[in-house]
């Protein structure tokens, strides 16, 4: 079998996160605002205020990778969080405590933007943190979508988004600069465009990248989306595809089988999961998650409507059956073989309704799904063996 | 017509708390049309002055058969229990049901039960997360516009102005009066179970009905001399069985008040009949902040919820949260915090409608008890 080759931006990747983090922590010595702010929430405001958004959730995410999500979350719960709640939030609200995790807990924050369009957890997880530092709160309401957004739907969050605006320049002091918004959003599209480029070179066969590689490099795009910082970087991972596309560099050498997969990621298995799956040299070659950024809706000539537009219509908060459409849709562009769903049990809005969407997608694509049971960073919760055994039959399958 | 005593009037609705549904397929079957609901917000008005009784549905304590295949046990207990009695044919008294997206898990269950079940009518309002706010209140007066387009299109016929008023009318009318009811509390003339069965059977019984026997019930109540046992608060999600809170008040409790979403916050806020309907309903809901889902920048729950332990006299707090359940699950750290600074005692107990561990709760209860007595 051939080697596996690295994706080499894995550094510029790891020196910008770096560089990245090292500003958020010390934003203030440097007279700087810091914001908390949900993943799926309007961030490209935050840069046109020169404020440093910093995410919970990717926080989350970096203490489940690291082992240490389990530990944070049992100190939330000794205070009385409950078990069954999502582990992003007690792993977060733990480390919010005792400022423990791989990085020293995030930097206290100035202000809170939580926009519930893809959790209500979310909301109650900000409501903390802003008792906890005292600290501003704004809330952006996106009412659940299901076929179209009706007009006074979209009206409302634009009447929010305007507040938005307004609460920004209230803590900022700054006024806000229509200029500024219009190169900042035009950067945050090209960013999303580039991302969308990069997971399309996964259609090609054998794929030059797969999920657990855009796990990591969807970071920038999360947090950083409408800086130059990172047009530069995903210039460079882009490139890198289209030469791994050219020269046949495949992600899992030998790719046999091409899946899909739904759900966050089970983060604390992360490189046990890409071996195993390279070794039944099977490549998960898109996912539901990381095209989740793409806001396909954005029309610059309009900015703040289409960005309300946008941001109601991401892929939480839409009904099942377009979360199929989008799923069977993956599963044709990418030629997919079948699909693994990991029910994750502190995410409802991701996970109830898959065992119906699992059976939607089997019907319309007649490719076979696989529903593993886990969570994405408590991994107490998980059975690595069961969940290993499983996979190895559901690849024999196939 | 002879009047009835409180104790039967009470008992029935204790009745029908304990089991609704052999009743509400009877009145299906006699010709009324049921809409089920599942939460407090849902716009009730709306459906009553469509000349439809909207009843909620708060699942039953049964192993579960079919919901499994649909959702994950890590879902509460009451969305899979709904949808195992739908699914097995149990609610086909029903015409149909409206789901107020409440919770992520509402908004799922909405979705599973129209792709699985075939009742002829589905609804769905998307209730705003921020309330007590003109934007919001706008967005929720289009959303009940919306709805009532719905409930228009599916009966082929207007909801007349008056007749929404009317409807207007009755629901404020009968929070009124249950307010009453829930002010004799503290007082001991009824019993917090008591006070809580009257909340939930207006939940099946058609309103005017309900206001008709409540009218007689205050009529009939003899005004009490303090009540005895340590005084408790309730809060919580739904309650589903009256056994419980009865079990609280049998170990000699005195139940004073309570912060369920179907006993004493169901009869939060007021709407007029003087304003626009729609508009009025709107500024009801959106006034009414009271759940662990909504946000409000003005509002401060633990502040609320002190203040009703203040006004009843309640000596310790008992959360009754439903396992599974997001918004209160995340509410509860903090409250315990400041209910304890303020020197009141809390208890959590964790309940699921499949294994009701009523036996261990009655140790924890009773434990909580002494601890009470004995300050
Ligand atoms: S994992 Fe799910 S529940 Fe947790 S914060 Fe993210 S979207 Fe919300
Ligand atoms: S009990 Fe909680 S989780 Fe379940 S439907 Fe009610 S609010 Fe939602």
């Amino acid at each position: 079998m051939a080697e596996r080759v690295e994706i080499r931006s894995v550094q510029a990747y790891q020196v910008l996160m770096a560089d990245y983090y090292k500003e958020a922590k010390t934003a203030y010595r440097n007279g700087k605002k810091v914001a908390w702010i949900t993943s799926g929430g309007p961030v490209e405001l935050l840069h046109c205020f020169d404020v440093i958004p910093v995410y919970p959730e990717n926080h989350g995410a970096m203490c489940g990778a690291t082992h240490m999500a389990a530990g944070l979350a049992e100190i939330a719960e000794e205070r009385g969080y409950s078990r069954d709640l999502c582990s992003y939030a007690r792993a977060d609200i733990g480390s919010m405590m005792t400022k423990g995790g791989p990085i020293g807990g995030l930097p206290r924050p100035d202000m809170l933007v939580c926009c519930n369009n893809i959790c209500g957890t979310v909301l109650k997880w900000y409501e903390e943190a802003a008792r906890f530092f005292s600290c501003p709160l704004f809330i952006l309401d996106t009412p659940f979508v299901r076929g179209d957004a009706p007009d006074y739907s979209i009206d409302y969050v634009e009447a929010q988004m305007r507040e938005y605006i307004a609460f920004l320049e209230e803590h900022t002091g700054i006024p806000f600069s229509d200029e500024r918004f219009v190169e900042v959003a035009a950067k945050s599209l090209y960013a999303l465009s580039q991302w969308k480029e990069v997971l399309a070179c996964s259609e090609h066969r054998p794929a030059p990248m797969n999920c657990f590689d855009a796990f990591i490099h969807m970071a920038p795009i999360v947090t950083l989306r409408g800086t130059q910082t990172v047009i530069d970087y995903y210039q460079g991972l882009l490139d890198e595809m289209h030469e791994r596309v050219e020269q046949g560099i495949a992600a899992v050498p030998g790719e046999k089988h091409r899946l899909l997969w739904d759900n966050i990621p089970i983060w604390y298995e992360m490189s046990s999961l890409s071996d195993l799956f390279a070794s039944l040299e099977t490549c998960l070659v898109a996912d539901t998650y990381t095209s989740a950024w793409s806001f396909d809706k954005i029309d610059i000539d309009r900015p703040i409507r289409s960005f309300a537009e946008a941001y109601t219509d991401i892929f939480l908060n839409i009904n099942l059956e377009r979360m199929v459409d989008k799923a069977v849709s993956l599963a044709r562009r990418y030629q997919a073989d079948g699909m693994i769903m990991h029910s994750n049990r502190s995410c409802k809005p991701y996970s109830l309704g898959q065992y119906d969407n699992a059976r939607a997608f089997t019907e319309r694509t007649g490719l076979p799904v696989l529903i593993l049971e886990a969570d994405h960073t408590d991994s107490r919760q998980y059975s690595k063996a069961q969940a290993e055994e499983r996979i190895r039959a559901f690849v024999e399958t196939l | 017509m002879s009047t009835r005593a409180p104790g039967d009037i009470l008992s029935d609705f204790m009745g029908l708390w304990r089991d609704p549904y052999p009743a509400l397929a009877a009145r299906a079957a006699a010709g009324e049309r049921l809409i089920g609901y599942f939460c407090s917000y849902a716009p009730e008005e709306l459906i009553h002055a469509a000349g439809l009784t909207p009843v909620r549905i708060v699942g039953q304590e049964r192993n579960l058969s079919r919901a499994d295949a649909h959702l994950q046990g890590y879902c509460c207990s009451l969305a899979r229990t709904d949808l195992d009695m739908a699914l097995a044919g149990e609610l086909s008294f029903l015409e149909g049901a409206v789901f107020v997206q409440t919770c992520d898990t509402m908004q799922r269950l909405s979705d599973i039960w129209r792709l699985n079940t075939s009742f002829p009518f589905h609804g769905d309002f998307v209730l705003p997360a921020r309330m007590g706010d003109r934007v919001a209140e706008d967005y929720t007066a289009a959303e009940l516009s919306s709805f009532r387009d719905l409930l228009q299109g599916y009966l082929g016929q207007e909801i007349e102005e008056p007749a929404l008023r009317n409807s207007i009318r009755v629901y404020q009318r009968n929070r009124e009066l249950l307010r009453q009811l829930y002010g004799l509390l503290p007082s001991g003339a009824l019993k917090g179970s008591e006070a809580i069965s009257a909340v939930m059977a207006g939940g099946w019984l058609r309103k005017e009905d309900h206001n008709r026997r409540l009218e007689e019930l205050l009529a009939g109540l003899e005004p009490g001399s303090g009540g005895t046992g340590a005084r408790l608060l309730i809060t919580g999600s739904l309650c589903t069985t009256p056994d419980f809170v009865a079990m609280v008040e049998e170990l000699g409790a005195h139940v004073v008040d309570d912060d369920l979403c179907c006993g004493g916050r169901y009869i939060e806020g007021d709407a007029k009949d003087s304003g626009e309907p729609i508009r009025e309903m709107a500024r009801r809901l959106s006034d009414r902040t009271t759940c662990p889902a909504k946000h409000s920048p003005s509002w401060d729950r633990a502040e609320y919820l002190l203040d009703k332990v203040k006004r009843s006299g309640a000596q310790g707090v008992i959360f009754f949260l439903q396992n599974f359940c997001d918004p209160h699950a995340f509410d509860y750290p903090w409250l315990r915090e400041r209910l304890q600074k303020e020197g009141i005692a809390v208890l959590l107990l964790e309940s699921q409608l499949q294994t009701p561990a009523l036996e261990q709760m009655r140790t924890r209860v009773e434990a909580f008890l002494e601890i009470l007595g004995g300050e």
